[in-house]
């Protein structure tokens, strides 16, 4: 079941990337991270992706996502489609 | 005839995808490998062993209109290849976004089915498990609909419910998992994975994965990535 911390990743992602909308995802992103990281059950996980050369890396672990959402537009837009 | 296998290995995500197809359907490629792992999944020894293969499966980063082998080498690319490579071919290719144009071009250029994906390929992978990358639980939540729907076309099932099993399988990883980045992820693929062509197409069935190999995994992967 989503949790609210979720959900508001949820909304925040939904905005247009603006700056101030990609750091409140940014923000709404590590609000969620607290929550897993204290379910205590992760090791050293990594969204990755098969794109080529789609303007965001194929590769950011977890921990970085809000660094990724801050400041990559096009991160942004692929992470607002992943979350519906 | 031999089944194609170009599977790039030179990132965490190809090595994450490559891992999972290299344990679970290498093997079934048995006497009549043709699989062109890390270097060798290249232009060249792709050319010359697709046109003997009545199904071409690939690993590797892709676009619209482009699929890539070893360090993003083009081995497809929209209207830039022979079409007796793809002719009455099965073809999966475990890419980002290659059902856009790429899947429609090789359609039409003769292949008889083509499954990918619309949009980006996306899970969340342990980074601490690149060298066996088989033993990765959370990756294994995305990758093991892949497996179960190319077991599926080996075992002679049609494209179509090689489809319906690998989307299953997303459907069912979806509904028990607990966290939400990996949920979405899911079901994000599910909802961008695509069969075009003939969805009655078959191909010839291999032996199942024999004993040994469903037990003892590979060694560990000692090949430096990029």
């Amino acid at each position: 079941m989503a949790n609210a911390e979720w959900e508001e990743l949820k909304q925040a992602l939904k905005k247009p990337p603006t700056p101030e909308a990609m750091r409140g995802a940014a923000e709404a992103f590590k609000k969620y991270e607290v929550v897993q990281l204290a379910k205590g059950k992760r090791s050293k996980p990594t969204l990755v992706s098969l794109g080529k050369k789609q303007g965001y890396p194929n590769a950011v672990p977890v921990e970085k996502i809000p660094d990724e959402l801050a400041k990559n537009p096009q991160f942004f837009k692929l992470m607002g489609r992943i979350v519906k | 005839m031999p089944v194609t296998l170009a599977l790039a290995d030179f990132d965490l995500p190809t090595r994450s995808a490559s891992g999972f197809l290299l344990r679970w359907i290498v093997p079934r490629a048995g006497l009549e490998p043709a699989t062109l792992y890390a270097i060798l999944a290249r232009r060249t020894p792709f050319q010359l062993a697709v046109p003997q293969s009545d199904i071409i499966i690939g690993a590797g980063h892709g676009g619209v209109d482009v699929f890539t082998g070893q360090n993003e080498i083009i081995l497809l690319e929209v209207a830039k290849y022979d079409p007796k490579e793809v002719e009455g071919k099965v073809i999966k290719l475990l890419s980002c976004q290659t059902a856009v144009e790429l899947g429609p071009d090789l359609i039409k250029n003769g292949a008889e089915a083509f499954l990918g994906y619309m949009d980006d390929y996306v899970w969340v992978m342990d980074a601490d498990l690149a060298i066996r990358p088989w033993a990765d639980k959370i990756a294994a939540t995305s990758l093991m609909p892949v497996v179960d729907g190319l077991n599926a076309l080996l075992d002679g099932k049609t494209a179509r419910e090689a489809l319906d099993i690998e989307l299953e399988g997303y459907s069912r990883n979806a509904e028990v998992e607990e966290d939400e980045l990996v949920k979405a992820c899911l079901e994000f693929n599910r909802d961008n994975a695509i069969l075009l062509g003939n969805g009655g197409a078959k191909i010839r069935a291999r032996p199942s994965l024999a004993l040994p190999f469903k037990l003892i995994p590979p060694p560990p992967l000692i090949l430096p990535r990029r």
